[in-house]
C-alpha cells in the first residue's frame, strides 16, 4: 500500500473509456476459449440454460404445483415462461461472479509483467457473459411474442439492462480483487450464492412468502435483496407489461450505486497493487 | 535543463515478508493480524534520472532490487514512497508471451496482447502483417499457442512487444532467452532502437553489454544506489568490487589446499602436490585469475624421496564438464627433485580462458609412472574482464582492416578472375 505524498506518473491515466480496446481484447478471449475444443462449441451457451430451465419446470411446475401468474396481456401464465425471465438476470450474476472470482488469480503472470488495470479483465469477461445473457433474452422475447405477450414497457428493457449490468459487473470487481487477499472468499460466496437464489423469488412468487417467520421479517428480506428487486421489476416491464414501482427504480438505482462506490473504494484501497500480490 | 525520460526521485519500495501467507480468513479471526510480518525494504531512497534518447543499465547482484526499481518504473509496483516521472509511450519486456491464452491462435494472440501492452485496434491491424513476418512461424500463426514449441512462444512474444514502437523501452535481461540467432535478433533490435532514439533501461549481468550498449548506469547494492554514473566507470567499479568480495569469500574459505586425507589420491605418492598458488602478472598471490592477463600457477610438492625424472601436469575442466587444457612439462624435460618441499611454477602470458569455474587436476609421473595424481581437487575461478567472448576460451589473433573491392569492378569477369588468382 502507498503512503501518502507518493506521486507515479509511471503509470498511463486510465479509465474504463481508455481502456476500451484491452476490456473488448478480454471479453473476446473469454468468449473465443469458453467453448474452444467442444464440438457443440457456442451452442452449449443455450443448452445450458434451456437443460436448467426444463428441469425447474419439471419439478416446480409439476411436482410443486407452483403456479405462475397471468400474462400482461391477460392470458393464463405459462410456467417456463415465467421462470425463464427470472433466471436469466440470475444466471447473468450467478456468471459473471464466479468467472470474475479466480480471473485475476489466473491472469496472475501477466499481472506481474505488464501494467495494465485490474478491472480490465473483469469488465472483459462481464461482456462476454453479458453477450450471451443477450442471446438468452431474444428467446425469452420470441416465446414471449409467441404469446402474444408484447407491451410498450419492453422499451424501459435497455434502461433496466445498463443498471443491472453495472451493478453486476461492480459487485464482481469487488469481489475479485477482494478475493487475492482473502483466498477464502470464493467458498463463501459460493454459500452466498446459494442462499441468496433460495431468497430470490425465482421460482416463486414474493406474494407466498410469510410476511413473518419467527420473528424474522421473511418477505421484507426476500423484496429488499437486490437481485429481487432486479428480477422483480424485469418480471414487471417484460411479462406484467407494467411499469415498475418507483421505489423498485429507487431500490435498484440505490443497489446500483453502493455497488459501484464500494467497487471503486476496494479498487483504489486494494486493486492499484494487484501486480504484487497475486 | 535537459530532457528527461525518466526521473526517479527518493524512491522506496517495502514488502511485507510474511513467514506464511495470512490469506485465510480462518487465520486472520483465529490468530489476529499477521505478527510475524516483516517488513523488507526492496528499494530504498533511490534516485536518478535518464536523459531522452540514451540507454540506461541498471546492474547488480542478485536481489539488490534490479528487477523492482523496473517494475516501478513499468507501473507494475507502486513505489511506497518517493516519486517517478516517465515521460513517454513505455514498453516493458519483463517476459515474452506472458498473457498468451493457450487456446487462442497465434492471431488472436496478438490482438490481445497488443491490447495488454496498450495499442489500439486499428494499431495492432497496421502492424499484423508485419508482426506476423517477423515472428516467421508460418502458418502456426492461426493454431492455437498451446501447439507451439518454446522458441515459437518466444518468437511471437517478442514480435508482439517490438511492434509497439515505443517511446521508453524497459528491458528485463531474461527476455534474452531462445537460441542464438533469436539472441542476436532480439539485441540487434535493441541497438537498431537506440540509434533510432528509443530510450532504453536494460536489467543485466553483462558487464560486457552494460558497456557497448549504456550511456549511464546504476549499480544497485542492496536496494540502495551504490554508484551512478557513465556506464563504463560504474561497470569497472562494480567489476573491482565483485573481485575483492570474491577474493575475500576465498581467503575465508581456506584458500585452495588439498586436505591430506583425500581418497581420491592416486599414484606411489613418493612425491605428492600439496596445495596450489596462483599469482597474478606482478607475481602476487591471488585466489582468482583474470582472463586473458599474465598469471603464474604454482605447483606445491613435497618428496619424500628424491625423484630422478618427474613431469608435473596439469588439467583444466570447465563447470560444463569440458576439458579445456593439459599443459605438462614432458616437452622441457624432466625435472630431479630432492627430498624436501618446494614448487615449481607454470607461467602463463595470456591466460586463455574465459570468465567462469574450473576444476584443476594435478598429476607427477615418470614416464608410465604415476607418483601422483589429484583428480579436480583445486578450483580455479577466472573472472572476466568485461570483454567476454562466447565459448570457453579467448583465442589468440589479430584483425586486419577489411579489403573492399568496388562492385563495378567485382562484376566484371576479369576483376572476378584477378581476386582469384589474388587467393
Amino acid at each position: 500500500m502507498s503512503g501518502p505524498g507518493v506521486t507515479t506518473t509511471a503509470r498511463p491515466r486510465s479509465s474504463i473509456w481508455t481502456s476500451r480496446s484491452l476490456i473488448w481484447n478480454f471479453a473476446q478471449r473469454e468468449l473465443k476459449s469458453r467453448f474452444k475444443g467442444t464440438t457443440l462449441g457456442w451452442a452449449w451457451s443455450l443448452v445450458v440454460p434451456l437443460a436448467t430451465l426444463f428441469t425447474y419446470s419439471l419439478v416446480f411446475a409439476v411436482i410443486f404445483r407452483v403456479a405462475p401468474p397471468d400474462f400482461g396481456n391477460g392470458l393464463p401464465g405459462f410456467f417456463p415462461v415465467w421462470l425463464f425471465s427470472g433466471l436469466i438476470p440470475w444466471a447473468f450474476f450467478l456468471i459473471t461472479v464466479n468467472t470474475a472470482i479466480p480471473t485475476l488469480l489466473a491472469n496472475g503472470p501477466i499481472l506481474q509483467k505488464v501494467y495494465f488495470p485490474s478491472y480490465a479483465p473483469i469488465v472483459g469477461s462481464a461482456g462476454a457473459i453479458l453477450a450471451q445473457t443477450l442471446i438468452e433474452f431474444g428467446i425469452l422475447a420470441l416465446a414471449l411474442i409467441a404469446f402474444g405477450n408484447v407491451g410498450l414497457t419492453w422499451l424501459l428493457f435497455p434502461a433496466w439492462l445498463v443498471i443491472y449490468a453495472t451493478f453486476v459487473t461492480s459487485v464482481a470487481i469487488s469481489l475479485a480483487i477482494m478475493n487475492v487477499y482473502f483466498r477464502d472468499l470464493v467458498h463463501l460466496v459460493n454459500v452466498g450464492l446459494q442462499l441468496l437464489f433460495f431468497l430470490t423469488p425465482i421460482i416463486y412468487l414474493t406474494a407466498s412468502v410469510p410476511a413473518e417467520w419467527y420473528g424474522v421479517p421473511l418477505r421484507a428480506i426476500v423484496s429488499l435483496n437486490p437481485i429481487a428487486l432486479f428480477v422483480e421489476s424485469l418480471r414487471a416491464l417484460s411479462y406484467d407489461l407494467q411499469i415498475p414501482l418507483l421505489s423498485t427504480w429507487v431500490g435498484i438505482l440505490a443497489w446500483t450505486l453502493g455497488a459501484v462506490a464500494i467497487s471503486a473504494f476496494v479498487y483504489r484501497r486494494w486493486g492499484l497493487d494487484i501486480g504484487e500480490s497475486v | 535543463m535537459t530532457d528527461l525520460a525518466i526521473a526517479a526521485e527518493h524512491v522506496s519500495k517495502r514488502f511485507w515478508l510474511h513467514r506464511e501467507r495470512r490469506t485465510g480468513l480462518k487465520e486472520r479471526v483465529v490468530r489476529g493480524r499477521a505478527p510475524t510480518a516483516q517488513e523488507f525494504w526492496a528499494l530504498r531512497d533511490a534516485s536518478f534520472s535518464i536523459e531522452r534518447g540514451s540507454t540506461f543499465g541498471l546492474l547488480g547482484q542478485n536481489g539488490s532490487g534490479k528487477s523492482t526499481t523496473l517494475k516501478v518504473l513499468a507501473g507494475i509496483y507502486r513505489p511506497t514512497s518517493g516519486r517517478v516521472v516517465v515521460n513517454g509511450r513505455v514498453s516493458a519486456l519483463l517476459e515474452l508471451g506472458a498473457g498468451f491464452h493457450g487456446e487462442l491462435t497465434g492471431r488472436e494472440n496478438i490482438r490481445l496482447n497488443g491490447a495488454i501492452l496498450g495499442l489500439s485496434g486499428r494499431q495492432i491491424d497496421a502492424a499484423m502483417d508485419s508482426i506476423v513476418d517477423f515472428a516467421g512461424i508460418g502458418e502456426f500463426i492461426d493454431s492455437p499457442v498451446k501447439i507451439y514449441s518454446s522458441g515459437m512462444f518466444v518468437r511471437l512474444g517478442f514480435a508482439v512487444a517490438v511492434s509497439l514502437d515505443p517511446e521508453i523501452l524497459m528491458v528485463d535481461e531474461v527476455i534474452a532467452v531462445g537460441d542464438e540467432e533469436f539472441q542476436r535478433k532480439c539485441f540487434d533490435h535493441l541497438f537498431e532502437l537506440r540509434k533510432r532514439g528509443t530510450t532504453v533501461v536494460l536489467v543485466t549481468h553483462s558487464l560486457g553489454l552494460i558497456r557497448d550498449l549504456c550511456d549511464q548506469a546504476a549499480w544497485l547494492d542492496n536496494g540502495e544506489v551504490r554508484e551512478l554514473g557513465a556506464a563504463r566507470d560504474v561497470a569497472d567499479r562494480y567489476i573491482a568490487s565483485v573481485n575483492e568480495r570474491e577474493a575475500h569469500a576465498q581467503h575465508v574459505g581456506g584458500g585452495t589446499g588439498p586436505s591430506d586425507e583425500t581418497p581420491m589420491r592416486l599414484g606411489s605418492g613418493e612425491v605428492r602436490i600439496t596445495s596450489l598458488e596462483y599469482l597474478d602478472g606482478e607475481g602476487n598471490h591471488s585466489p582468482v585469475l583474470l582472463a586473458g592477463a599474465a598469471c603464474t600457477i604454482r605447483m606445491h610438492f613435497e618428496a619424500r624421496s628424491p625423484i630422478s625424472r618427474a613431469v608435473f601436469g596439469l588439467g583444466f575442466h570447465h563447470e560444463s564438464g569440458a576439458n579445456v587444457a593439459g599443459p605438462n612439462s614432458g616437452r622441457v624435460g624432466p625435472y630431479s627433485l630432492e627430498r624436501g618441499s618446494g614448487y615449481v611454477d607454470f607461467a602463463v602470458d595470456e591466460l586463455p580462458f574465459q570468465q567462469g569455474s574450473f576444476q584443476v587436476s594435478t598429476a607427477i609421473v615418470e614416464r608410465g609412472h604415476t607418483y601422483d595424481y589429484a583428480n579436480r581437487e583445486f578450483d580455479l575461478h577466472v573472472r572476466g574482464q568485461g570483454d567476454e567472448e562466447p565459448g570457453l576460451t579467448r583465442m589468440p589473433g589479430t584483425w586486419r582492416p577489411p579489403v573492399s573491392v568496388p562492385s563495378s569492378e567485382a562484376g566484371t569477369p576479369a576483376a572476378r578472375e584477378a581476386l582469384h588468382v589474388e587467393q
